[in-house]
């Protein structure tokens, strides 16, 4: 494919006119969409945004370092749970506790790291796995955390109220800014670690961690960090869903979220930041907007809740957003294992080679 | 390349096409000449779904309304959103909902943490919203004027059942078990202090996490404790298996269960029948379901026609009960239509009573009843009413 000649071409950011071109549209896209859309998008595309920097942490650990985890929504947690509290609790201004919330998530990553060095494959799975769920528990079970009934989220402060500095961002309008200047920060960010040292070790471990020790890469280091960026990626994703959703409990990170994450990086692409993004996206489509109104649209609506009714459960009209999702999943692992990021690449070669 | 080019502009026209028809509709009032938009939320799909027929037994009481010719020549458009238990997905379903089809009134809301997620956005539309289906503290204190509330308080209901063990059934030896959150700890401290009044203490109070599956130590220190009553306090997975394991190891003292239990046909279902044979007691705020009560009969009969599907029991008759208060006042506020006018009615309701407790709101107290029956399970599942409406005479809110 892409034949790259040199190492400042494979670090560039915009490989060729085009994509600097589509780069700028889509930017003014995102940064105008406010003006073509009313509340409930945003709030869509704001948990897109937060699932977007966690799948893109999730596949920096998975899809690159090849190490699983079933624990996100822990991490997930904590950043949310973090941000809050240091702000509530401390009266730290909002961005230093995001980052310290993200840091902390990065630290419980870096223990979980330290497992990851002997086991592997469903082993690994079960480990991460135990850890989701223990976080869920001990944050439901003590009260300093606000107990199994919640937390609400204080106003989203950015400036510092110590100094007299205040901007509250209350509107879903605003938490969108916000949200996206810091998902196009972290999404950079994530480019930038795949094309350094640090991301090329990473491959390496994922594609044979002894021939990667062979050459002197120190596993130890380098899986505890994969970790522990991962870990950081999913703290400030949690930090933000903390505002967009303005209240949470333990049970809302549950196993499930977990699941959800990694079906986003699969079905996006493993290894593919871009893939990521376009998994993040459809996921989070389909769970929350999919179907969710199908009964309103006129004669198409009755004639589906008939069917929905006749062959479905009581609950039909529900069941078939959850029949939908999970006929994607399959069918894309059937069709195009890579995912998204497969279909993307088929369809640059097809047009590359056009009409050839 | 001409075909590239072309390619480029029309991928660019594409994408402002997009762009520009996101549908951006504005709310509206909620209603117009022909029809009033209703709306509630609950779990569909996913491991609460039978929780989720409540919102389906709003949908019936409309659909009965409509038949009859809707409120004052409008018909009710009643809409359910499944928000799979989920928060997130719940403030999804309301935001969708308030700005895309204009919401004239919520109705119920299963799920603490997803009542408390929406809580803030329905206050700041000003939309009626009649009765999460929780007897919570947080929505009713501070009172919120657009927000009534029909779910009996925890601590009333853990009050009025511990007077029943006591001056009733003259039991001694009361013990407790309870699920380690607000809802649980709340009707602790109101059984404790229920207790103080008679100078009786609780002889043992024991801890079930919401998540516990074994729960053989707890009934093993209960055994322990020569307990002639045990009050529970937790949720149906643990109720069921506490009556099974305690079963098993010998311990029948009277269990007395809180109202979220008293839908015995589904208790008797997931206990193999032990509901009923060891005739369980749980406190309760509904006309039972089962009784020989005119409105009962009425929506019975609708909901064989409306929906034979269903499955007519207290989470359905939930349903009902939430939107009964809201169509009353809809019928008294009269043609003139308005979210003010409908508060107003709501806010003068006295003594209202449909098939659930008898309400009375003021526009500054927006409280649930303080009564609550004491039923017991009969034979085949049936309400055996033990002792009528009983206020809770020292409710500390």
């Amino acid at each position: 494919m892409d034949m790259k000649r040199a190492y400042y071409e494979d670090i560039e950011l915009f490989k060729s006119g085009t994509i600097l071109f589509w780069a700028i549209v889509l930017m003014v896209g995102l940064f105008t969409l406010p003006l073509f859309s009313t509340n409930y998008y945003l709030y869509l595309f704001n948990l897109i945004m937060v699932h977007v920097i966690l799948a893109v942490g999730l596949n920096i650990l998975v899809g690159s370092t090849g190490q699983i985890s079933l624990g996100h929504a822990g991490f997930f947690a904590i950043g949310a749970y973090a941000t809050v509290l240091l702000m509530t609790k401390l009266g730290i201004p909002f961005f230093p506790a995001l980052i310290l919330a993200a840091f902390i998530a990065a630290f419980f990553g870096f223990i979980l790291g330290l497992p990851a060095l002997r086991l592997e494959g469903p082993y690994l799975t079960i480990a991460t796995l135990a850890f989701g769920l223990a976080i869920m528990h001990i944050i439901g079970h003590m009260e300093v955390f606000g107990g199994r009934s919640g937390l609400r989220a204080p106003d989203l402060n950015i400036g510092i109220a110590q100094l007299g500095w205040n901007l509250t961002l209350t509107t879903d309008l605003s938490k969108y800014y916000l949200i996206l200047i810091i998902t196009i920060l972290m999404v950079l960010g994530a480019i930038n670690i795949l094309k350094t040292k640090v991301g090329r070790a990473f491959v390496a471990i994922r594609d044979s961690d002894i021939a990667a020790e062979v050459i002197g890469i120190n596993l130890t280091i380098y899986k505890t960090l994969s970790f522990a960026v991962s870990a950081f990626y999913a703290g400030i994703a949690g930090g933000l869903f903390a505002f967009v959703l303005g209240f949470f409990d333990p049970i809302t990170f549950n196993f499930f979220l977990s699941i959800y994450f990694l079906v986003m990086i699969v079905v996006g692409g493993l290894g593919s930041i871009m893939g990521s993004i376009a998994g993040a996206a459809f996921i989070t489509y389909l769970m929350y907007a999919l179907f969710k109104n199908i009964s309103d649209i006129p004669y198409i609506g009755d004639f589906i809740v008939n069917i929905s009714q006749r062959w479905l459960s009581i609950t039909g009209i529900d069941n078939l957003s959850a029949i939908a999702l999970g006929l994607v999943m399959v069918g894309i692992m059937i069709f195009e294992p890579m995912g998204f990021f497969g279909i993307w690449i088929r369809m640059k070669k097809y047009w590359k080679a056009w009409p050839f | 390349m001409s075909w590239k080019k072309a390619m480029k502009v029309m991928l660019v026209c594409l994408f402002a096409v997009v762009l520009f028809a996101w549908p951006a509709a504005a709310a509206e009032r909620g209603f117009d000449d022909k029809e009033i938009r209703i709306a509630a939320w609950g779990p569909q799909t996913g491991p609460a779904a039978p929780w989720g027929a409540v919102a389906r037994g709003s949908k019936l009481l409309f659909d009965i309304v409509n038949e009859e010719g809707g409120i004052h020549g409008r018909k009710v458009k009643f809409f359910v959103r499944d928000d799979q238990y989920n928060p997130a997905q719940t403030v999804a379903a309301v935001k969708e909902l308030v700005e895309r089809y204009g919401i004239f009134a919520f109705v119920g809301g299963v799920g603490t943490a997803c009542c408390q997620s929406v809580y803030k956005i329905l206050l700041d539309n000003k939309i009626i919203w009649i009765s999460p289906c929780t007897g919570a503290r947080t929505f009713w204190d501070p009172h919120n004027p657009y927000l009534w509330n029909i779910w009996p308080a925890y601590e009333d209901d853990a009050s009025i059942m511990a007077k029943f063990a006591v001056e009733k059934r003259k039991y001694k030896k009361i013990a407790m078990l309870y699920n380690n959150d607000d809802f649980g700890l709340d009707a602790l401290d109101s059984v404790k202090y229920r207790l103080s009044k008679y100078k009786m203490e609780l002889v043992a109070a024991l801890p079930v996490e919401p998540t516990e599956r074994d729960l053989s130590s707890q009934i093993a220190k209960l055994k322990t404790s020569g307990a002639e009553a045990v009050i529970g306090f937790c949720a149906p997975t643990q109720a069921a298996i506490a009556l099974r394991t305690s079963v098993s190891l010998g311990f029948k003292p009277q269990w007395i269960f809180t109202y979220n239990l008293s839908d015995y046909p589904l208790m008797n279902k997931i206990t193999d029948g032990l509901w009923s044979k060891e005739g369980v007691i749980s406190s309760a705020f509904f006309i039972p379901s089962f009784a020989d009560h005119p409105l009962i009969n009425k929506y019975r009969k609708a909901q064989e026609k409306l929906a034979p599907t269903e499955r007519w029991g207290i989470f359905y008759q939930a349903g009902i009960v939430v939107g009964e208060p809201l169509l009353e006042a809809m019928k008294r506020a009269g043609k003139n239509l308005s979210t003010a006018a409908v508060k107003k009615e709501l806010d003068n309701l006295t003594n209202f009573q449909g098939v659930g407790p008898k309400i009375t709101w003021t526009a500054t107290n927006h409280k649930a009843p303080r009564s609550v029956q004491i039923w017991q399970a009969g034979p085949n599942s049936e309400n055996i009413v033990l002792q009528d409406w009983t206020e809770n005479e020292i409710s500390r809110h």
